[in-house]
């Protein structure tokens, strides 16, 4: 569970002051699919970056299942990330060096999982989000969508408690994204996978057990709604 | 801590194998290259001490030298001093030796150089002259008319004059007239010429010490004995050895002989070395730190990105600093690979120096002290640039 308090957040550039969260407070329940939404310059990638550990308020505090992760030094920050959270990027952020398996499998090393344990468990998410037949190719060998596939394989290879996401259809066709977004409610169906996810696209919607829509920095909305209707 | 340094070895060894090729090649290269710079200079210096020495022991004065105490020209009772040492254990020969300055006229020409009275069985078992003859033959116990004389003294004909010391074409069996520092002036007959590539004794020529000591007036005596141990590197022992016998007359190691003149060059090596070596190693880390730095400015994204999903900084760090390990290390070994090529072709066609030909004498102290300052300033120069990324912001590192 995520428990995000009067989430400030402030940018110095030059000697311009720009409020990115202005008292955000915001909770999200294990299970719960929950979409960030809002026009660009919202305050909602510096959300789901304050709530992923990659980035401090100026003020405020989270806590995620008890723990105030905002107390946490940078290495146990780190060890968090790595445990408890999943993260997707918009832009995938694979290592380019490494096979889709290798990505894969990368943060299980890191835990210290036996060889055999770490290969039959990335091997099996690879399959599960279709790609049991490209666990050879590295990045540049594959498409824009299994590259996000890749990267959503990696979030959950150590059984995140969270999974977060950034815009991840954001550079999708829409068929793509489609399958993208299908995997997400899968997950969160059949895994009761909590995930926060940033988007933009209003066909998204449909997809959000709840939605949260951000202005210049301040929760704006707050709409509950059930998976494969439109929210009114 | 275990799972961590498999981690960084897993991505050292991912960024090795899929990383560009070229720029690999070419770091290892350098690195191989300051190796055999670091290395090469040691063995030539080493080897230029070991010729003298060699030199030194082999033609010139043998591991010890005896010389009459301060004030006398001569050692007396030559016979009795000889004895005396060669009971000493670990002492294999003595040789006296009669030293004069002499000139020497041979079909117009003359060169003044040294001439040395031999006892030639005392001076086999001590020098290795004998072994050393180009033409002719060695000289015997009995032998009065005749002497030995260096290449260089015996020279070529049509030689440039002017350097060192050459009769202009001397060859065995011709007559040379040699005038004697007390105005004696004999003829002898060229039996043998020798070639020891020993600068001071291929000038000098030899008769035997019965014709010389006849030409000087002397009787049992002479300016130096030669002594021979059993092993080399252990002259200060058999020196103290000597003395414990109650000898008077001073006892000299070949090195104390040579009047300094090893250590003073060993010293000026030696600076010359330390400027090399510095030269080396900041080479060695200006390059593993630009390669490094470069490497890690590229892959900022990446590096953050790895933080970010949970990889500590330090097996980030590590990873960089195992594939600067990994480059020392294969370059260290084409290093050795390169400087066993360069030392066998310099063994096959070695460096001529005045004292004798230079071999390269790679001491493998020199080879391990070269790995370990090599591997020292890599391991710095690498950890730095990738500290300084790793320790960036996870946020500003993925936005590159």
């Amino acid at each position: 569970m995520i428990v995000a308090k009067d989430l400030m957040r402030v940018y110095t550039m030059g000697r311009v002051e720009v409020r990115a969260l202005a008292g955000v407070s915001l909770e999200v329940a294990k299970g719960e699919f929950v979409g960030i939404m809002g026009a660009s310059g919202s305050g909602k990638s510096t959300l789901l970056h304050i709530l992923g550990l990659l980035d401090r308020p100026t003020s405020g505090s989270v806590t995620i299942d008890g723990t105030d992760v905002l107390s946490l030094s940078d290495r146990r920050r780190t060890l968090f990330r790595l445990n408890r959270l999943g993260y997707v990027f918009q832009d995938y952020a694979l290592i380019g060096e490494l096979t889709a398996l290798e990505n894969v499998y990368l943060t299980s090393l890191v835990r210290g999982a036996s060889k055999d344990e770490y290969l039959e468990r990335s091997a099996d998410i690879l399959r599960r989000v279709g790609l049991g037949d490209r666990m050879d190719h590295r990045q540049s060998e594959l498409s824009g969508g299994e590259q996000q596939r890749v990267a959503i394989a990696r979030a959950l290879v150590n059984n995140p408690s969270i999974l977060l996401a950034d815009e991840p259809c954001a550079n999708l066709d829409s068929q793509t994204s489609k399958s993208i977004l299908d995997l997400f409610a899968r997950l969160n169906e059949e895994l009761d996978q909590t995930i926060v996810m940033v988007s933009h696209e209003d066909w998204h919607k449909e997809y959000f057990c709840r939605i949260v829509t951000l202005r210049d920095g301040l929760i704006e909305e707050m709409v509950e709604c059930r998976r494969g209707q439109n929210p009114p | 801590m275990l799972s961590g340094l498999k981690v960084s070895a897993f991505l050292a060894w991912k960024s090795i194998q899929r990383g560009s090729r070229g720029t690999l090649a070419l770091t290892i290269m350098i690195i191989a290259l300051i190796f055999v710079n670091l290395v090469f200079l040691p063995s030539i210096i080493s080897g230029v001490v070991v010729t003298f020495d060699t030199q030194s022991i082999d033609f010139d004065v043998g591991n010890l030298v005896i010389e009459p105490r301060e004030g006398n020209q001569y050692i007396d009772d030559v016979d009795s001093l000889q004895r005396k040492v060669e009971q000493i254990p670990g002492i294999t020969g003595t040789s006296p030796r009669i030293t004069a300055g002499a000139t020497f006229f041979y079909r117009g020409h003359n060169a003044a150089s040294t001439l040395y009275g031999i006892n030639p069985e005392g001076e086999r078992s001590v020098t290795r002259i004998a072994e050393y003859m180009t033409a002719g033959e060695f000289l015997s116990g009995g032998d009065t008319g005749a002497i030995i004389i260096g290449a260089t003294l015996a020279g070529m004909e049509g030689e440039e004059e002017g350097g060192l010391p050459s009769l202009q074409g001397v060859d065995v069996g011709d007559s040379i007239k040699v005038a004697y520092p007390n105005g004696e002036t004999r003829t002898y007959r060229v039996k043998g010429i020798f070639e020891t590539q020993s600068f001071g004794v291929d000038t000098a020529a030899f008769v035997t010490t019965r014709e010389m000591s006849e030409v000087l007036g002397l009787d049992n005596q002479a300016s130096a004995i030669l002594v021979k141990t059993a092993v080399n590197g252990r002259e200060e022992e058999y020196k103290r050895e000597i003395l414990s016998y109650g000898i008077q007359e001073d006892v000299l190691t070949f090195r104390e002989k040579s009047g300094g003149f090893v250590e003073q060059a060993i010293q000026s090596f030696n600076i010359i070395n330390a400027i090399s070596t510095l030269v080396s190693l900041i080479i060695a880390i200006v390059v593993v730190f630009i390669v490094i730095f470069i490497n890690t400015v590229n892959r900022r994204r990446q590096i953050g990105i790895l933080k970010a999903i949970g990889i500590d900084q330090q097996i980030i760090i590590n990873s960089y600093v195992l594939q600067v390990l990994f480059i020392t290390a294969v370059g260290a070994l084409v290093g050795i690979g390169l400087n066993t090529g360069v030392t066998t072709y310099l063994t096959a066609y070695p460096l001529v120096f005045p004292g004798g030909p230079v071999y390269p004498d790679v001491e493998a102290s020199a080879i391990l002290r070269s790995i370990a300052s090599l591997f020292g300033v890599s391991v710095v120069a690498g950890y730095i640039p990738a500290w300084r990324i790793a320790r960036e912001d996870i946020l500003t590192a993925i936005r590159g």
